[in-house]
């Protein structure tokens, strides 16, 4: 399992592609509206001969141009507001989960090369991956899980991974 | 706001700058340095460059206003106040890391837009034909051209120092958006 896949608000996720496409949007918007409100006060104060319906479906271009521009900024606006919102609670989730670990990991006894190893494990990665990292005999990382296993009492990964998603997702007494 | 994917070990992450933010700034930068070195002074396209950055600075300065917390003028206040006591914590050794403009930088930027506005209404007005051949018209435009190619040259040399002084790759948060702080320094 690819332990850096489909994080939430990396950079260069849905989130931040959308806002992205939308600052274009506006700027290029903004542009054409400048474009479109000069040249109609421009043609006002020139006055060079020509027909008031070409003024007024200038005007009317702009006024479009600015109520789009309007639009696309409150949605921009929104978006980023939201990006910050989701973030912030996910560093508060975070901490949480972290205190969280920590105090299993203390009630089980864990080593303090246990722990690494646990911590990798909730991550993710694989033993093969987990004894690259910590330049281990893939053989010492089983022998280690196996031990984590034991003290949590869980008869593998997937059980020792849905503690925790127990722990998150129950109702609080 | 801060994240932690990615990037230095031992660095926190915080997303300051928007893509609105980060969109004006390189247009305009890029607009300057065409007007500045390229582009004809008595041609269109050097009018038409004008309009685009006069654009830009204009939707920056609505951004001040509307925008997400980091980029209002609340973030950072036009404040010599502010810029003087920051002088001092500089000297004294203090590790904090701005995570908007520090006070020093967020004068600079003021000073960059009101010259930017000044340079681009006079040029508007050089081409219209009130304006047309006035002398002290065009006595502003070169005097706020020169006053801006100091104000970028301390710009540019002010973002250089920070980035040395606090460890704080600036230029790259002006690219991606993120701020990458030591996790050893406070943040403001
Ligand atoms: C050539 C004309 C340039 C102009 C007129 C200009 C103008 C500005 C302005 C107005 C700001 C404030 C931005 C905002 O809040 O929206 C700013 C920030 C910034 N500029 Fe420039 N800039 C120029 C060139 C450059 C160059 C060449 C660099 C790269 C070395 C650069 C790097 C930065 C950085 C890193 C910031 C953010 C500083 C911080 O973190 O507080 N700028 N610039």
């Amino acid at each position: 399992m690819n332990a850096t896949a489909g994080k939430l608000l990396r950079p260069g996720g849905p989130d931040e592609r959308r806002a992205a496409v939308l600052a274009w949007m506006v700027v290029i918007q903004a542009l054409c509206a400048l474009f479109f409100i000069g040249d109609v006060v421009f043609d006002l104060y020139a006055g060079d001969g020509q027909a008031p319906g070409h003024l007024w479906l200038e005007g009317f271009v702009a006024l479009v141009l600015v109520f789009g521009l309007g639009v696309l900024i409150v949605e921009l606006r929104q978006l980023l507001a939201r990006m910050e919102r989701v973030t912030a609670s996910l560093m508060a989730a975070r901490g949480e989960m972290a205190e969280v670990i920590e105090a299993f990991f203390s009630d089980w006894g864990l080593t303090p090369a246990e722990r690494d190893v646990a911590l990798m494990i909730l991550k993710g990665f694989d033993n093969e991956s987990i004894a690259g990292i910590r330049g281990r005999a893939v053989g010492t990382i089983r022998a280690q899980s196996a031990a984590i296993y034991g003290k949590a009492g869980v008869d593998g990964r997937t059980q020792l991974l849905s503690l925790f998603m127990e722990e998150l997702l129950a109702e609080p007494e | 706001m801060s994240m932690n994917s990615g990037g230095r070990p031992g660095a926190r992450k915080y997303r300051v700058w928007d893509p609105l933010v980060r969109i004006t700034h390189w247009g305009v930068a890029l607009g300057v340095l065409l007007n500045a070195a390229l582009t004809d002074p008595e041609g269109t396209l050097h009018e038409q460059v004008g309009y685009v950055v006069l654009g830009l600075v204009v939707l920056r300065l609505l951004w001040c206003i509307v925008g997400p917390r980091m980029a209002r003028f609340a973030a950072f206040p036009p404040s010599p106040a502010a810029a003087l006591a920051h002088v001092r914590d500089m000297l004294g050794g203090d590790r904090a890391v701005h995570l908007s403009h520090n006070p020093l930088g967020a004068l600079m930027a003021y000073n960059l837009w009101l010259t930017l506005l000044v340079l681009s209404i006079t040029g508007i007005m050089m081409g219209t034909v009130a304006f047309f051949g006035v002398e002290w018209v065009e006595e502003v435009h070169e005097a706020a051209y020169g006053w801006l190619m100091v104000s970028v040259a301390l710009h540019v040399g002010g973002v250089l120092f920070d980035q040395w002084r606090t460890g704080v790759p600036l230029v790259r948060a002006m690219i991606d958006g993120r701020k990458a702080v030591a996790r050893d320094r406070p943040v403001k």
